[in-house]
């Protein structure tokens, strides 16, 4: 009796995770960057830091997130307010508080550096938590903030990386499978050239200004003497403190981008979303933001897919041999690269047994699919139990 | 067919000297032209901060209440102090800065200037910046006595209750010095000489120092009474240099913009910002900078690269007092605090005509440079002249051409013609420049009592030295050589002239400009002329514009005597380092000098006969 339990649950267990498999992520990872010098850009500073608050509010922790400060306004002579940095005049939240880990500080923001940690050609005696050690059922959320100009960013005052640097790095992330999905962000003047030329798919990109926009501060402390938050980051922050009010928030990145009001912002934020397959009223912000649970059972799971073709026709799917063979061994991957080429932008969902249905599949259907389920199971047991008599 | 064109030139002349002749009086024109046009809205630009870091008014100020108070204790305390000497002055300003808790110095020094000894006592106070590196210092000043000898009642106080009030910050990056030099003049000199080990033997080294010096405000707020009516904002350096415009952008920024307070240039009190007023306010910091003399405790740090602006109070019927004054200082020095090492971004050359509106030196520089290329015309068109040539060569030449006879006619022409004789004019006008140092060196060592009649015993000798070396010359030269001598050397000294003061115009634009202007007769002056009257006209008129009748319209325009002139240039000169005498008598007298001699030598000519082969 023991046995056909056992292997019930086994094989109720492999449904579900076959089915989430490849349309979702089992890690939520950040890379936080701030690219400014010098004690009059605190605002980069603080933009930064509060965007660090809000993922690790969302419950992403300080492993999985990449902060990079390039310089230190907490400690400058400068502060009025020493070892604090604050995002709001109101000063009710000390974002540099006691629980801040900053994985790159000062001179080692540079380009190469973060392009180092992008793409992971690191030295090998660099610290995991210089690291970003995401695979290919990562959501990354990238946010930048600084001094940007036509598809520039400036690094440190003495450096820039281009758009061009970015979409390479991030072809080279999605060849070396480091990534399922991206948020890119960026806050600077000319923010939405910087995204521009992107060209590898599953990246949502959002900036906040168009070319030949400037993107402003919100407002400034009289105190501090410097403004302390820019105006998109500080109506992206509104959005996500007044509404996501934690990690199992339903708020998706239609509602987020939906709140932005070009008036308020006084640029006209970005949105760029060709190169995304799914529907942005169906991406939770906390895909992103916060951090999800998802597991995935490792190991040749795989190899059962002769059953699961069988469980699937049996549950009234009509699946050819050939799709099923290319959606199990990863075909995408095995085209040509004009092939690829072609596919980019309309990238290819998933179409097995799988793909939750929500509102287009007939109750008929879904009644059937669930009557199968559990017959299978029944002939599972009954199979199962035979055996064990024999 | 190539060489037709100059073959004709060169035998109508007068075609070329002509079009030189335009030339020069149009670059003339239209020099003077683009000057008075820079006023105009489409020639200026308004102000702008351009250095990111400074964010003026961008801080609350909270300098007043209670600190008031401590402001007009500190000016009975100054007001009792008031005629003692500088050294009882010193020590109990160093008490009060020892009791606030601040390191002290103290700095002696004399200076020798036109007979006259200047002594005094500075006395300061180094504020480490709490978690600066002391790498970087700022400077807050205030003159015992301002520049009009007045006693600073309100600006030490200030100083004092501000080094008090400015310790209770934690927030400075750059150590901050409290400098109360014992006068307007010499004290600062002294005291920034030997913050940088470059002082002279009479001047004591500086026991407390800090790091190099990014900014310097000086406060004069003389008088016993409180209120004052609007800002005057001093900016001219030594030698016409000036502080980066971002400084003085900052203090108009926030005087006017944070604490609404008038802000006030060149001591054009009631500014409209019209073109007449914008034009004024221009000038009278051209005449400023060209005489290259201090305006206020500041002009003395500018020489360093030391960025500095003199904030004094003007009027008395207004409702500012001390409160506003602390206010806008504390939130300069905040803006000056957020510096980043240097001001570096914004202007260095440049005139203001307005608190908000300037030229840079891209747009007025030409003015003067246009003046100069005149002169330089002119000098080609000396030496285009056929009278800058030998007339026994040609006759000379002649001969030798009849001789040879043939068709070699136009190869004399293309040749050029008869030789310049170079050497006498060259001596003339070498020997006429090294002359200059005479001057020079008598009105800086002359005693300031003996100054009135040594300089007109030297206006004497300058109206007749000219006839004297026209004289002089005529009676040695062979006649023939005379007249191609006396237009080569005027041409040398304009050469000379016009490129000095074009390399000049990138230093010291107000100077340049004012010397190419007295200079203009020299252009024009006609040398030579045939009729001895229009010689003698000619000669008055240069008479006129020599460097004398500028000392005089100089005097005159400040209301002083002369001699209070010459010995501020001496004084300058000594203590300053003022280039203005040098420029003056070793380049702009000789060159007159060499100007008047060629006219001077129609007349000696005429009279002793010689040169009546034209």
């Amino acid at each position: 009796m023991k046995l056909p339990t056992l292997g019930s649950l086994a094989l109720l267990s492999l449904l579900p995770s076959a089915c989430l498999a490849q349309s979702q992520h089992t890690s939520n990872w950040a890379v936080l960057v701030s690219t400014s010098r010098f004690w009059f850009n605190y605002r980069h500073l603080a933009n930064v830091l509060s965007m660090y608050r809000t993922v690790k509010r969302l419950g992403i922790p300080d492993s999985q997130i990449i902060l990079m400060l390039s310089d230190d306004v907490a400690c400058n002579p400068r502060n009025t307010f020493p070892g604090t940095v604050y995002n709001n005049a109101d000063r009710a939240i000390d974002l540099y508080g006691d629980n801040i880990e900053v994985d790159y500080r000062g001179y080692e923001v540079t380009v190469e550096n973060f392009i180092r940690l992008l793409t992971d050609r690191v030295p090998p005696d660099t610290p995991r938590s210089k690291r970003l050690l995401t695979d290919d059922r990562s959501n990354i959320f990238i946010y930048m903030t600084g001094h940007g100009g036509n598809e520039f960013l400036k690094f440190q005052d003495a450096e820039e990386i281009s758009a061009f640097d970015i979409a390479d790095a991030f072809q080279q992330m999605f060849e070396k499978k480091r990534y399922n999905e991206m948020l890119f962000m960026i806050d600077t003047c000319q923010a939405n050239t910087m995204y521009s030329k992107f060209y590898s798919p599953n990246i949502l990109a959002t900036g906040s200004s168009e070319l030949d926009q400037s993107s402003y501060s919100h407002h400034a402390d009289n105190d501090v003497g410097v403004a302390v938050i820019d105006r998109y980051t500080y109506f992206n922050l509104e959005y996500l403190e007044t509404h996501v009010k934690n990690a199992s928030s339903k708020h998706t990145l239609a509602d987020l981008f939906s709140s932005y009001d070009p008036v308020k912002i006084a640029s006209t934020p970005g949105i760029r979303t060709d190169l995304f397959r799914r529907d942005l009223s169906e991406v939770l912000i906390t895909d992103f933001l916060g951090n999800v649970q998802n597991v995935e059972v490792d190991g040749d799971g795989m190899i059962l897919d002769e059953d699961l073709l069988a469980l699937a026709r049996a549950a009234g799917y009509n699946i050819t041999e050939q799709e099923w063979k290319d959606a199990m061994t990863g075909g995408y991957h095995e085209k040509t690269q004009e092939e690829r080429d072609t596919v980019v932008g309309e990238q290819r969902t998933w179409e097995g047994p799988a793909r939750v249905h929500k509102d287009r599949e007939s109750d008929f259907w879904r009644n059937v699919m669930s009557a199968g389920a559990v017959g299978v199971c029944f002939v599972g047991y009954w199979v199962f139990s035979m055996v064990d008599k024999v | 067919m190539a060489l037709r064109v100059p073959v004709n030139l060169r035998k109508n002349l007068s075609v070329v000297l002509y079009a030189f002749q335009g030339l020069s009086i149009l670059a003339v024109i239209v020099g003077l032209a683009s000057l008075l046009l820079l006023p105009l809205d489409e020639y200026s630009r308004r102000t702008y901060i351009s250095e990111n870091a400074l964010l003026p008014g961008q801080v609350h100020a909270y300098f007043g209440g209670s600190e008031q108070n401590i402001v007009r204790a500190f000016r009975r305390e100054v007001d009792l102090l008031g005629n003692s000497t500088s050294d009882v002055v010193a020590e109990r300003m160093a008490e009060i800065f020892r009791s606030a808790g601040l390191k002290v110095g103290k700095q002696r020094y004399s200076y020798k200037a036109a007979g006259g000894e200047y002594t005094g006592e500075n006395v300061y106070a180094v504020l480490h910046a709490p978690r600066g590196d002391a790498t970087e210092a700022i400077v807050l000043c205030a003159p015992w006595r301002n520049i009009d000898h007045l006693l600073n009642e309100g600006g030490v106080a200030l100083t004092l209750a501000l080094s008090r009030y400015f310790k209770r910050w934690s927030l400075w990056s750059k150590d901050i010095i409290f400098l109360i030099s014992s006068d307007a003049r010499a004290g600062p000199q002294a005291w920034v000489d030997a913050y940088h080990d470059l002082h002279g033997e009479n001047i004591q080294s500086l026991s407390v120092k800090s790091g190099a010096i990014q900014g310097v405000v000086v406060v004069d707020y003389p008088g016993a009474y409180h209120r004052f009516e609007s800002l005057h904002i001093i900016y001219d350096g030594i030698n016409g240099q000036l502080p980066n415009l971002d400084l003085i952008n900052t203090a108009v920024q926030i005087s006017r913009d944070q604490m609404g307070l008038r802000t006030d240039l060149q001591e054009m009190w009631n500014h409209d910002d019209g073109y007449r007023h914008r034009l004024r306010t221009m000038l009278r910091g051209m005449v400023n900078q060209a005489l290259g003399h201090s305006t206020g405790p500041h002009s003395s740090f500018i020489p360093y690269h030391i960025d500095a602006i003199t904030l004094a109070t003007h009027g008395d019927g207004g409702w500012h007092d001390e409160g506003s004054l602390g206010r806008t200082v504390e939130s300069v020095f905040r803006s000056l605090n957020n510096l980043l090492e240097h001001f570096h971004q914004s202007f260095f050359f440049y005139l203001l005509m307005a608190p908000k509106r300037f030229v840079s030196i891209g747009t007025y520089l030409p003015s003067a440079m246009l003046l100069a290329v005149g002169l330089t015309l002119t000098a080609i068109r000396l030496w285009v002249d056929p009278r800058s040539r030998s007339g026994e060569v040609e006759k000379e030449e002649k001969r030798e051409k009849e001789r040879e006879g043939g068709n070699q006619g136009e190869v004399v022409a293309v040749d050029g013609g008869p030789k310049r004789e170079l050497f006498l004019p060259m001596s003339i006008v070498i020997g006429v420049h090294f002359c200059g140092v005479i001057p020079f060196a008598v009105f800086n060592s002359v005693d300031h009592k003996s100054m009135s009649s040594v300089f007109y015993i030297s206006i004497a000798t300058s109206v007749i030295l000219p006839t004297l070396i026209s004289i002089l010359i005529t009676l040695t030269a062979s006649p023939h050589r005379l007249l191609p001598a006396f237009h080569l050397s005027r041409c040398f000294s304009l050469l000379f002239l016009g490129m000095f003061l074009s390399t000049l115009a990138t230093l010291n634009f107000s100077l340049s400009f004012l010397i190419g202007l007295f200079s203009l007769p020299l252009t024009f002056a006609r040398t030579t002329p045939k009729s001895v009257p229009s010689a003698l006209v000619n000669s008055i008129l240069l008479q006129a514009t020599s460097p004398f009748a500028a000392l005089f319209a100089v005097a005159g325009y400040w209301g002083l005597g002369v001699e209070d002139i010459l010995k501020e240039a001496s004084f300058g000169w000594w203590v300053w380092g003022m280039w203005t005498p040098v420029v003056v008598w070793c380049v702009w007298w000789p060159a007159w000098v060499v100007g008047r001699v060629s006219v001077d030598s129609s007349f000696v000519m005429a009279a002793m006969g010689k040169g009546g082969d034209l």
